[in-house]
């Protein structure tokens, strides 16, 4: 029975490293993110306000998995592109041979596995335009993030040195604009992108779950080992 | 749109938002000797009124100590150094050398009120009343042609030389007619384009006269607009805030006075001197807020116990402004001084984006999509609620009709 599936590797060690840290982090800056906006627990601690230190640490966390955020992203730009394994940025190009994958993939989902046309062995198109979105709003996440975190280096100056509030002005101010002028519409706009992408997640468990289901082809293995099983034909 | 990506060019193009607090020695010694020339010029100029600044100093009971820290301490403001706090001693006696036209607009009066300032005069408003008010319509005593003559008088003689401070939004709605003045029922945006045309520089102070304010919150009836929208091509400074800070006013004069330029401007056009930090970077309650301690009702053990007030709506982590500074009414106290938050008075759409007075996540504001204004969290999980039903009826479907599929058909 084993020798009739065939093992494909999907996703590299690095890719599921980075995976795993985003998926973490996610949950973190979720976490910190709703605490920051609106202190949901009070302190009980009894000791004075220089003691302790529950929203800088809050504040502290949320900056930490902006920076890993911040990393990764750069890291999958990158992979996007010139990764060796498997150029994703491949399957996003508008071909007719993409485009036509992409509604068999709809189809496939919307028909609950009746319809099945497509080659599932490799990244479909349908799953490289879907990751390309939640990267696009953590692309925004991070912008607006650092928006609003540099009105707070209005010196000019920071432990890493003047290029880096130089940097975040530079990279970032445009966000304002977009956003509706002010820095309370960047910060109102980055909390409504964390809706947005905790919606992307909740589709993105599901289906990967489903594909494991329906298509019976260890869909979720990709994301621990590496590899998905697909019947030799 | 289009006006967005105006904005966003001027962004690309303008200064970066930086406050340069030392420019280096060669650039103040360049710029002290500039100063003198500049004051020993208006010396020998003719004072446009006889006020005398110490006389008036000495009726108020404020002596020449008192004085001098003031002067230190708006040397500082102006982020220039010890160096020229005897030419600013010297500048604020020559301020009737600086003719002043002020405009007011569509507004409550706010802004001449916090520079008036009846019960006992500071120094900074006893500045700001010798300089050389040519005229100024709620204040003067003239009205109706009168008025308008001494308008025409004071533009013909002081062309090009006056500052124009302006208070109060331009209603724009039916052609401007929500707000004429004078007896020739002149509308407010055409008067303002009459005397800004011969003014040295406009100085939009109060929230109203920079961005619109109040006039200007949703669904703005008048189509009220500040200033920087409407006069193009003017040397510009924004003083916002509401009431504008008269500390802030005297800064600009202050400056125009002692350089002969106006300050270094924001993106904003606000001077940065007085808007290039934020409230909560200097606010006396920081502590709290980074411990978690915060006010959660008026009057609770934590209100007493000068807690922050963020979670009361303090909207001091996204305003810029000095008050938490300088404070107001000569240093006496401000907003969050007295336990209440800031509302971002200094900040464009105030109103709308700002004074709601409870943190932005809990503020019932316009959603994405339109319709009942709700917060940020009922929008998301409405959002989410929306995917969870949807994918719980493909769930569902495909439990009972799905089809497994090990093979793959293709
Ligand atoms: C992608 C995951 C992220 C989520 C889910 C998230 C979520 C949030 C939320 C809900 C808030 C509160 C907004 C409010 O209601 O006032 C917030 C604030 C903030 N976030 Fe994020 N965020 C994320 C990423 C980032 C990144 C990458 C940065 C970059 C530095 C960042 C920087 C900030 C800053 C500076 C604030 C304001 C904090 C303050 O002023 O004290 N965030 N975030
Ligand atoms: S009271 Fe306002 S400005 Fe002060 S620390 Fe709290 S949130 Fe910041």
């Amino acid at each position: 029975m084993s020798s009739e599936y065939k093992q494909v590797k999907r996703m590299t060690t690095t890719g599921r490293i980075i995976h795993w840290a985003n998926a973490i982090s996610m949950v973190v800056a979720i976490i910190t993110g709703l605490y920051i906006g609106h202190p949901y627990y009070q302190t009980f601690i009894a000791d004075g306000a220089v003691d302790k230190y529950v929203m800088a640490w809050n504040r502290w966390g949320h900056f930490i998995v902006a920076i890993i955020f911040d990393v990764t992203s750069v890291v999958i730009a990158y992979l996007f592109f010139f990764s060796r394994f498997e150029k994703a940025y491949k399957k996003v190009i508008p071909t007719g041979k993409n485009i036509a994958e992409f509604i068999e993939v709809v189809i496939n989902l919307a028909t609950l596995n009746k319809r099945k046309k497509f080659d599932s062995t490799h990244s479909d198109s349908f799953n490289s335009v879907y990751f390309l979105i939640f990267h696009l709003l953590l692309a925004w996440m991070l912008l607006t993030g650092l928006q609003l975190y540099v009105s707070g280096l209005e010196s000019g100056l920071s432990s890493i040195g003047k290029w880096w509030p130089w940097m975040l002005h530079i990279s970032t101010d445009w966000t304002r604009v977009v956003c509706g002028g002010t820095i309370m519409d960047v910060r109102i706009v980055h909390h409504y992108t964390m809706w947005y992408i905790i919606t992307w997640v909740v589709f993105h468990i599901y289906y990967q779950v489903w594909r494991t289901i329906f298509w019976k082809e260890a869909d979720i293995a990709i994301v621990f080992g590496g590899s998905k099983f697909v019947k030799e034909k | 749109m289009s006006d967005r990506i105006e904005g966003v060019k001027k962004l690309f193009t303008s200064k970066s938002a930086r406050v340069e607090t030392n420019k280096g020695e060669s650039y103040y010694l360049d710029l002290f000797e500039k100063c003198q020339t500049r004051l020993s010029e208006l010396r020998a100029s003719q004072p446009a009124n006889r006020l005398d600044f110490s006389g008036l100093l000495n009726d108020n009971g404020i002596d020449r100590r008192d004085f001098m820290k003031w002067v230190s301490a708006t040397t500082a403001m102006l982020m220039l150094p010890p160096m020229f706090s005897p030419l600013v001693a010297e500048a604020a006696e020559l301020m009737n050398r600086a003719p002043v036209i002020w405009l007011e607009l569509q507004d409550c009066a706010g802004n001449s009120e916090a520079l008036l300032r009846s019960d006992g005069p500071k120094i900074d408003e006893i500045v700001l009343d010798i300089i050389s008010l040519e005229y100024h319509e709620t204040l003067q005593a003239a009205s109706g042609f009168q008025a308008e003559k001494q308008l025409d008088e004071a533009i013909e003689t002081f062309k090009g030389k006056f500052l124009l401070f302006v208070e109060g939004s331009i209603p724009m709605g039916m052609h401007g007619q929500y707000g004429t003045i004078g007896a020739s029922g002149e509308t407010f945006h055409d008067h303002l384009m009459r005397v800004s045309k011969d003014a040295a520089a406009v100085i939009a102070v109060g929230a109203c006269a920079t961005f619109g304010g109040i006039p200007a919150a949703a669904p703005n009836p008048t189509g009220a607009v500040g200033v920087m929208d409407v006069v193009k091509g003017k040397p510009l400074v924004n003083i916002p805030a509401c009431p504008a800070n008269p500390v802030n006013m005297v800064g600009v004069v202050m400056h125009y006075v002692l350089t002969g330029t106006l300050p270094e401007l924001d993106s904003l056009l606000r001077p940065k001197f007085a808007f290039g930090y934020r409230i909560h970077d200097n606010c006396e309650r920081r502590a709290h807020f980074d411990a978690g301690e915060y006010v959660e009702e008026w009057g609770d053990e934590g209100a007493k116990n000068n807690f922050c007030l963020y979670k009361m709506g303090c909207k001091g982590p996204m305003t810029f402004n000095n008050c938490s500074i300088v404070r107001y009414n000569e240093a006496v106290n401000w907003p969050i001084g007295v336990g209440r938050g800031c509302i971002g008075c200094s900040e464009p759409d105030f109103w709308d984006k700002y004074a709601y007075e409870r943190p932005m996540a809990n503020a019932k504001i316009k959603a994405p999509t339109g319709g009942v204004e709700k917060t940020v969290d009922e929008f998301g999980l409405g959002l989410l609620t929306a995917a969870s039903i949807g994918i719980g009826i493909h769930a569902i479907a495909s439990a009972v009709g799905g089809k497994k599929d090990d093979g793959g058909e293709a």
